[in-house]
This record gives C-alpha cells, sequence and structure tokens, in this order.
C-alpha cells in the first residue's frame, strides 16, 4: 500500500522543477528620436572652395547709377508684372521670418526686399515672397524663379561665379551656439560632437574644416538646428551671430559663445547678368543706408547683438 | 496449441464467409460510413457559416477599425497644419477636430490591437503608431506653444512632426490596413471554395449503398429494399439541398465581395488619398515656396483618386461597377462632384500663391466658413467618401448575413438525415437477416 503511494507522489512530481522563464509581452523599447525632414549627419561637404584667389575682392559690386528705369531694363520688366519676386527665409528669426499673429513675413531681410518694392513700385507691399532654403538660394536665381534673393546670403567668390550680388548690406560673423549648462565655450571644444547647419550655407563648410574636426549636421531650415539642440540631438549650432542671435531669443537656456571667426558680408542674390539691376539695388541700398538702415537695425538686431551702423560698399574700379 | 492472433484473426474472417455474416459486416460497414458521411458535411457546413460570422462580425470590422486610425491620423496631420496657417490665434474649431481626431486614432489603435489572431506583420505596425504616436502629438505641442509666443521654431516643430507622420505612422498605418483587408480576401476565399473532403465521402457513401442494393437484387431476386432506398433517399435529399445551399451561400459570398468589401476598399484608397492630398494642400501653404514635393504629390494622388477633373481615377472605377439608384451610387456621384470642385478650387488657390497673393491664397485654401472653398468642398468629399463606404459596408454585410443564412438549417439537416440513413441501412439489413434464420 505505501510503495503505490510513492508511486503516486513520483507521477505527481514527475512534471515540478525549473519551468523556463514566463512569457514577457512588454519586452523594452527604447524611444527613437524624430529629425526634421532632409536631415544629414556628416554629409559631404567640399571645403576646397575653388576660385577664391581669382576673384579679389568679392564684396566689390557694380557702382549704382540711379533709380531710373528705362524701357527694355531688368526693372522694367519687373514693373511691367507688378510684382518683385523674392526668396527670403520664413524661418529665421529677426531676419526672415513669419510672424504668426498676423501671417506675414517679417524681419531685417524682409524690410530690405520691401524697400526694392517701394523703389520700383512706390509700394512697399508689391512684394511675392518665396520661402526658400539655404540650398535653393542659387538655384532660383539662375532658373528665374525669383528677381532677386535677400537671405542672409554671404558673398563669396564661389557664388559669383553662378550669380551677382549687390553691396554690401550687413556683415555678420560666425560664432557658436551651445546650451549654458553645456561650458561649451567655441568650436575648439566640439571636437568629435555634432554641430549643425543648414545644407549648402558656408557656415557647414567652416563647421567641417574647423580644426577641431567636430560631426557637422545639415538640415534645411535654421530653425530645425534649434528643434535639434532643444531635443539633445546636437551639442551646437554654428552659424552667423545674427542668426545664433534670434534663436538665444527663442531659448533662454542657450547662448553664444566664442568669437566672431570669419566675416559674413551680407549681399542681395541677382541673377547672373542682370547688370542694371545689381546697379539698381545698390542704388535703393545706398538710400536705405542712409534713410531707414539705422532704423531697421534697432528694431530687428540691436536688442540681440547691440548698436550697429551700416556697412560701406566697395565698388569695383573697371566698369566690366 | 492455436496462435492467439490467429484465432482472433479468424473470429473476424469466419463470419464473412457466410452469408448472413457478410451481410452483418455490409450493415455495421455503411453505418459507420453513414455516420462518417453526415459527421464530414456538418463540419464542412459549420466550418464555412463560422468563417462568414467571422467575417462579419471580426475580420470586416477590424479592416474598418484599421481604415479609422489611418483616416484620424491622416486628419490630424492636415488639420494640425491648418492650424499653424490661421492667424491671430487657432481657431476653437480646428483644435477639436485635431484632439477629437488623435482620440479617435487611440482608441482605433486599441481596437485594430485587440485581434487574438493577429499576425506578426500586424503587431509591428501597431508598435510603430503605438510607439511614435505620443512623440508625434508631443511635437504638435510644442509647436504649438512656440508659435503662441511668435518664434519660427515652432514651424520647425511641425514640419518635424509632419515628417515623421508621413515616413513613419501613416505608412505603418496603411500597411496595418492592407494587412487587414488582405485577410478578409482570404476568409472570403475560404468561404467560396468547393467542399472537397465533404464531397468525396457523401460520394464514396451513395456509391456504397447503390452496390448493396445492387448486390441484394442479385443474391435475393426482390428489386427492392425499403430501408436503404430511404437511406439513399436521405443522402441524394442532402446532396440536393448543399448543393443548392453552398451555391447560394458562393454566389452572396461572392457578391458581398464584389459589391462590398472590393468597392469598399477601393474607396478606402481614394480616401486615403484625398486626406493626403488634404495635408499636400495646406503643408504647401505652410512651406510657403519651399513646398513644390507637397504639390507634385497632391496632383499625383488627385489623379489616381478622380482623374484631372473628378471624372476618373478610383471614384470612376467605383462608380462604373455600383448598380444605379442605390445608396453608393449616389454617393459616389456626389463624391465625383466634390471632387471636381475641390480641384477647381484647389488651381485657384495655387494660381493665387503663384502670383503672390499668399493672403487670399491661404483664405481661399483654410477657411471652413466660405461655402467655395477648398476645406468645404474637401469636407464634403470626405463626407460623401464615408457614406459611400458606410452604404457598400452595408451591402457586404447584408449578403454575408444571408450566405449564412443560407447555410443555418443545413448542419442541423446533415444530422438528422444521417440518422434517417442510418437506421433505414439498419432495418434495411436486419430484413434480409431474419430471411435467414
Amino acid at each position: 500500500m505505501s510503495r503505490l503511494a510513492l508511486v503516486v507522489v513520483a507521477l505527481l512530481l514527475a512534471g515540478c522543477g525549473p519551468a523556463g522563464e514566463p512569457p514577457d509581452l512588454a519586452s523594452p523599447v527604447t524611444a527613437q528620436r524624430p529629425t526634421p525632414a532632409n536631415t544629414e549627419i556628416d554629409p559631404d561637404i567640399d571645403t576646397g572652395g575653388s576660385g577664391d584667389e581669382d576673384c579679389g575682392n568679392p564684396t566689390a559690386s557694380l557702382r549704382p547709377t540711379g533709380l531710373a528705369t528705362p524701357p527694355g531694363s531688368t526693372m522694367a520688366e519687373i514693373k511691367r508684372r507688378g510684382m518683385l519676386r523674392v526668396g527670403v527665409d520664413q524661418n529665421t528669426y529677426l531676419f526672415g521670418f513669419r510672424n504668426p499673429a498676423t501671417g506675414e513675413l517679417e524681419g531685417f531681410d524682409i524690410e530690405i526686399a520691401r524697400a526694392i518694392a517701394d523703389a520700383l513700385f512706390g509700394d512697399p507691399d508689391r512684394v511675392s515672397f518665396k520661402a526658400i532654403t539655404s540650398q535653393q538660394r542659387i538655384d532660383v536665381l539662375r532658373d528665374g524663379t525669383v528677381d532677386v534673393v535677400v537671405r542672409t546670403m554671404t558673398i563669396n567668390c564661389e557664388r559669383r561665379e553662378l550669380i551677382d550680388f549687390s553691396s554690401v548690406y550687413f556683415v555678420a560673423g560666425q560664432r557658436v551656439l551651445v546650451t549654458k549648462r553645456s561650458g561649451y565655450t567655441g568650436l575648439a571644444d566640439l571636437g568629435g560632437k555634432r554641430v549643425c547647419a543648414t545644407t549648402g550655407s558656408t557656415s557647414l563648410g567652416n563647421i567641417a574644416a574647423a580644426a577641431s574636426d567636430p560631426v557637422p549636421v545639415a538640415v534645411d531650415n535654421w530653425s530645425d538646428c534649434l528643434v535639434l539642440l532643444q531635443q539633445g540631438q546636437i551639442e551646437a549650432i554654428s552659424t552667423d551671430d545674427t542668426i545664433l542671435a534670434g534663436m538665444a531669443q527663442q531659448d533662454p537656456t542657450t547662448h553664444v559663445v566664442g568669437s566672431r571667426f570669419t566675416t559674413e558680408p551680407y549681399g542681395v542674390g541677382i541673377p547672373q547678368g542682370d547688370r542694371d539691376m545689381v546697379r539698381y539695388v545698390n542704388a535703393v541700398l545706398r538710400q536705405v543706408r542712409e534713410d531707414r538702415w539705422q532704423a531697421v537695425y534697432d528694431r530687428w538686431i540691436e536688442p540681440a547683438l547691440g548698436p550697429g551702423s551700416p556697412p560701406q560698399p566697395t565698388y569695383r574700379q573697371v566698369q566690366r | 496449441m492455436p496462435h492467439p492472433a490467429g484465432r482472433g484473426l479468424r473470429s473476424v474472417t469466419r463470419p464473412a464467409a457466410t452469408t448472413p455474416g457478410r451481410l452483418t459486416l455490409i450493415a455495421v460497414g455503411l453505418i459507420v460510413l453513414t455516420t462518417l458521411a453526415a459527421l464530414t458535411a456538418w463540419l464542412a457546413v459549420r466550418d464555412r457559416d463560422h468563417t462568414l460570422t467571422e467575417l462579419t462580425e471580426r475580420r470586416e470590422p477590424l479592416a474598418v477599425a484599421a481604415q479609422q486610425v489611418y483616416r484620424a491620423l491622416s486628419d490630424a496631420d492636415a488639420t494640425a497644419a491648418s492650424a499653424f496657417l490661421s492667424t491671430g490665434g487657432e481657431p476653437e474649431e480646428l483644435r477639436v477636430r485635431y484632439e477629437n481626431d488623435v482620440a479617435m486614432a487611440g482608441s482605433s489603435l486599441g481596437r485594430a490591437a485587440s485581434d487574438p489572431a493577429a499576425s506578426e506583420a500586424m503587431a509591428a505596425q501597431i508598435d510603430v503608431i503605438g510607439r511614435q504616436l505620443p512623440v508625434y502629438t508631443g511635437l504638435v505641442e510644442t509647436a504649438r506653444a512656440n508659435n503662441r509666443q511668435g518664434f519660427p521654431v515652432g514651424a520647425s516643430y511641425l514640419r518635424e512632426a509632419s515628417a515623421l507622420m508621413r515616413s513613419e505612422i501613416l505608412p505603418a498605418a496603411e500597411r496595418l490596413y492592407r494587412v487587414d483587408t488582405a485577410r478578409v480576401a482570404e476568409r472570403q476565399h475560404d468561404a467560396g471554395g468547393f467542399p472537397a473532403l465533404a464531397a468525396v465521402v457523401v460520394a464514396a457513401l451513395l456509391a456504397a449503398l447503390v452496390a448493396t442494393q445492387l448486390y441484394l437484387t442479385r443474391l435475393t431476386n426482390r428489386t427492392l429494399n425499403i430501408g436503404l432506398l430511404v437511406a439513399t433517399v436521405a443522402i441524394v435529399l442532402g446532396v440536393l439541398w448543399s448543393t443548392a445551399a453552398v451555391t447560394t451561400q458562393s454566389a452572396l459570398t461572392g457578391s458581398g465581395r464584389r459589391d462590398g468589401t472590393e468597392q469598399v476598399d477601393l474607396l478606402v484608397k481614394a480616401r486615403i488619398a484625398a486626406l493626403k492630398s488634404r495635408a499636400d494642400e495646406t503643408l504647401t501653404l505652410v512651406a510657403r515656396g519651399e513646398g513644390g514635393g507637397y504639390e507634385a504629390e497632391f496632383a499625383r494622388l488627385t489623379s489616381r483618386l478622380a482623374g484631372e477633373d473628378g471624372t476618373g481615377g478610383w471614384l470612376a472605377e467605383v462608380a462604373a461597377d455600383a448598380e444605379d439608384e442605390t445608396p453608393l451610387a449616389d454617393q459616389v456621384a456626389a463624391a465625383q462632384h466634390s471632387a471636381a470642385r475641390w480641384l477647381r478650387t484647389h488651381a485657384t488657390v495655387r494660381e493665387l500663391d503663384e502670383a503672390g497673393d499668399y493672403g487670399d491664397a491661404v483664405r481661399l485654401a483654410i477657411d471652413a466658413d466660405r461655402p467655395d472653398g477648398a476645406t468645404a468642398a474637401f469636407l464634403a468629399l470626405d463626407d460623401h467618401l464615408r457614406a459611400a463606404i458606410d452604404a457598400a459596408r452595408q451591402s457586404f454585410f447584408d449578403d454575408t448575413t444571408n450566405a449564412s443564412r443560407a447555410l443555418t438549417l443545413l448542419a442541423s439537416g446533415w444530422i438528422v438525415l444521417g440518422v434517417v440513413a442510418a437506421l433505414g441501412v439498419g432495418a434495411g439489413i436486419t430484413q434480409r437477416l431474419r430471411e435467414y434464420r
């Protein structure tokens, strides 16, 4: 009898012992961070910069001749159309951005564009703004989509081979924006770290060429860089101090550090060969420097960067 | 001493050597075969009925839930962009619409995920949506907060949110819908197939019954055996009934597919294309010149939706297959009309924007109070598409439910017929056996 009981117990216990692990339906996952459309980490960047030596002073433009718009000129064609088409930025605070309260574009560059329309039509609102990315600036001029580009565009020899520029209307310099808690003081601290700039900008080339060897990150718009910085996906943004100042105003936990390590003279981009238009825009800018440059600067830039004065234009000696 | 296995074998074979023994064996064999045939037929019919019930009660509603996830998400994306374009603060109705879309997406996702038979592919899509949707809403709220303060970084957050929606979440929702729809088609195919096993077994039974009667006629010179005749008639009745019922059911399942789910699928494709195009329309304006890609997609999608002027594309396909003067035909015609109106308005919006009248273009595109605006035309199109989907779903439901009804009595019918046939076989053979006493 007791033997039978033993057998029963043995049979019951045969199924006991380690049973493996319970099934786990909630296996751990890590968050995937989103990125702005067309973000590229460490893209191929041509840092060669051909033609830097041969064009002399790239900021030397054609001497203005006056505000006349003779028949057959580029200006007459624009007047016939009734609208000045301008390529601008709509995402760069203080220079070209959309005011959500009104839906209108505002900023320093926008006022320069309006000044040109004002001179042509006597009406600063006869402007058709096309928002473009940094990369599109030269293409839209070359394919005739716009008449001029006013979009924090640095005058340099490389671009001069493809388009023409007006005289200088603003001088900026490249610096670095970082979060205050990071403790970085300039590009030298950012070796191997991700630093953001827009695709096709001179700033991106400067980041790639920096001695400390940071990792460049390319995006479509400057604001996309700020998104990435706020999301902790990059360590710094490096571009013109004017643009950085606009970002620092949108996020008080960031600040601009280091000294200017480049000089960025801004000019109005004009399709190559429209020499009459270059002279005309230069005439408008000459007037702007005299009557409203200071007011526009004080309204947009002064609160962020302190006092400033209009840059003096240089013109070519030879009439080419 | 005889071998035990040999003795067992002889006990089975010995009765077969005599006629009464052979008759007993035939009776047992026939009764077993009858039971088998009735059971197989009963199982086949019940299986079909279950498939049809599963279609109407589970598979098709799940596909609709997946479609709702897509619709809600896509609408949320378009609405967020519209709200961004509105100046002077966000309009209440857009805010409410966006919030309802997100709530709807979450709730429909839960329902779509409640499928115990979800495949690996379905679970993977639900996983993507479930993980990324909270990220998306977070980005939209960040965009909103920045926008309120007048910071252009808000626009960048919105673009990032939209890129996430369009590159990750919506494709997952679309794949989920595709998988769910494929399952519906699979089930419809299952319910329309030929019940081969049951047919073979029943045919074998009929052959055996006929052969037995021929053998008995030869043995006794009597032409009729009432019991076996009753059994044969019962099985023939079952075959005729099954043929009629299964033919009816297959025809109804087929028309449920043609007039129902296939039309629903085309209409859902159309609705998804309309929603995507609407988001493209608003995002083109948000991008203000950087949006060439959105406008190209708008043209591509709307031409597949309704052709160049509302008379082509998927809508025309649905209209061609829809019977005249049905609710479906009416709704599709109305949808085509709205699509044509929307395309015309959209062309005007683009002309205004190209000509530099950005403010007018935005107002024409997003102002919901303008009867001639793009919003009104799009909402009418979406509404008609929704109603058309409901109408096509209804005909699927009606046809498939009727198909299921065609089978309702047949399953129990086979049990009754099986019992009758078995009794007939028993009685018929017993009668012959008595003659050998």
